[in-house]
């Protein structure tokens, strides 16, 4: 953990304040196709993919308990959910280092997907008298659809402002040398 | 090196669920009095001022996204529309009922003045949050205790019902929806004037039950659904007489009770200004004196029947 700055922290918690805000007081307003976008879980997933499964985590504890203490709801539901989102990224990226363009596309998929799965699992647990039936069905589907077509355009935007804090990854090093050339066998022959 | 990052990586994981389950289980088991309600609602009034600001601050942004709206779906026209029918349908509903109360005991002692909205002290908030899953509709509002904004208020808009309060900060307060599934508010078919309970529809979110109605009453597709002006049981709001709830879309004859699917006419997912009745809890007990002062004694063989009747029984006090 101590590979990690205080820039980066600062910046987290600024994307996570005004993430939570901007999602309250414009995402929830506006609805597409009958649903409203969340922004909150796919974040936090996009915080684990760059930063790792221990801030990913604690990213995914801290948003999920500003949205459960501003939005009044039983306080832990979102965290545990968004902490496992959060973790679950980071292991993706340390085990796996994917790169292909769609990833993050596929990540926010299954981040609103657990997010909004993983909810309803827990509020049928605590006995919440949920109903079930195919028109929440077709909005738990079209919520994560509208989620996922806004994937790529977050990502940008959460890459953006934490990249630059970042720490250097060694892996992201030896890639970058070998696509300019330094160590490619190529360029030793 | 290694087992030492997985040690640290696999015990924050566990630090932290097992820190979500403690706060999940504490807050799930304590009563809304507790420690962690308050925390929240202190929060809340900590936040609320940010989050008006927030609200007001990203108001263009939110036009912005409106005027796409407008412009791929002719929305204007469409509000335009549905003015005019909300016109016409206020105009429509308050006739039939004016009509229905001139014949009834209601009309007889003037309770329609005594339960109109004035009487309940409208306080005008705006909305700045709405959650955004699918188990809970409630909204934010900015006005709390200190407007005189308290717990169970019925609130209401332009349209007809929207919910009633269910949180109550200094400066906010939470306002849970007619479709969800803590509300139920006492309505009746304006047409006939049969009486039930309109409750959320289990498995829709989106639509309303009205249940318990007698085997007997005819009931239409198209009729309107309004408030009965009485409560069921303690814990319910006082809604004036003659609001907007619904118009009834289906009828289920199978139940012994029949039930009537009914769609809200009030639009929830675009609530913008409400209005909070905050007299309600507090000038029932009087109204319902000034109401039972004004009955003719018992002795000179005039008892109160019928709707009245109900009516004082339901709140408690008819007896």
């Amino acid at each position: 953990m101590s590979d990690f700055s205080g820039a980066l922290v600062v910046r987290m918690t600024v994307l996570a304040v005004v993430v939570v805000f901007f999602q309250i007081g414009v995402i929830s307003e506006v609805p597409v196709l009958g649903v409203s976008a969340d922004i909150s879980p796919l974040v936090v997933a996009f915080i684990g993919l760059l930063c790792g499964s221990v801030l990913g985590a604690i990213a995914g504890f801290a948003v999920g308990l500003l949205v459960d203490l501003t939005l009044l709801q039983t306080l832990g539901v979102t965290s545990l959910t968004f902490t496992i989102i959060g973790y679950w990224a980071g292991r993706l990226r340390e085990a796996r280092d994917p790169q292909a363009l769609l990833t993050p596309l596929l990540v926010g998929a299954a981040a609103a997907a657990v997010a909004t799965v993983g909810y309803s699992l827990i509020e049928f647990l605590l006995g919440v008298d949920a109903p079930v039936s195919f028109e929440l069905l077709r909005q738990i589907v079209l919520g994560i659809v509208v989620d996922t077509v806004i994937a790529l355009p977050l990502w940008a935007l959460v890459r953006r402002m934490l990249e630059p804090s970042l720490p250097e990854d060694p892996r992201r090093r030896r890639r970058r040398a070998y696509t300019t050339g330094g160590l490619s066998p190529l360029s030793r022959a | 090196m290694y087992d030492k990052t997985v040690r640290r990586r696999r015990a924050v994981l566990a630090l932290l669920v097992v820190l979500s389950l403690i706060l999940l289980t504490a807050y799930f088991g304590e009563a809304p009095g507790g420690g962690l309600h308050s925390v929240q609602r202190g929060f809340l009034a900590v936040v609320s001022p940010v989050q008006d600001g927030a609200n007001k601050a990203l108001k263009p942004v939110r036009d912005m996204f409106g005027w796409f709206g407008d412009t791929l779906h002719a929305k204007r026209q469409r509000n335009q529309l549905r003015k005019q029918l909300n016109e016409a349908r206020a105009q429509l509903i308050a006739t039939r009922v004016d009509q229905r109360s001139y014949h009834e005991l209601l009309t007889m002692y003037h309770l329609d003045s005594r339960l109109s909205v004035s009487d309940y002290r409208p306080v005008t908030a705006t909305v700045v949050a709405k959650s955004p899953n699918l188990w809970y509709s409630t909204v934010n509002i900015d006005k709390g205790r200190s407007a005189g904004v308290r717990v169970n208020d019925p609130v209401i808009n332009g349209e007809g019902v929207v919910g009633k309060v269910t949180q109550a900060a200094s400066d906010g307060a939470q306002v849970s929806l007619i479709t969800d599934s803590t509300v139920g508010v006492t309505a009746m078919i304006d047409a006939t004037g049969a009486t039930g309970i309109v409750q959320p529809k289990v498995g829709d979110p989106n639509d309303l039950l009205l249940q318990y109605l007698p085997a007997s009453t005819t009931v239409n597709p198209g009729d309107y659904v309004v408030t009965a002006g009485s409560i069921s049981s303690q814990g319910d709001s006082l809604f004036p007489r003659g609001l907007p709830i619904g118009q009834v879309t289906s009828v289920d004859e199978q139940s012994p009770y029949k039930s009537v699917n009914v769609h809200p006419l009030v639009d929830l997912h675009n609530l913008d200004v409400v209005q909070v009745l905050t007299g309600a809890q507090q000038n029932l007990p009087g109204r319902l004196g000034r109401t039972l002062a004004s009955l003719p004694a018992a002795g000179e063989g005039t008892q109160p029947s019928g709707p009245l009747n109900d009516q004082l029984a339901s709140t408690g006090a008819g007896g």
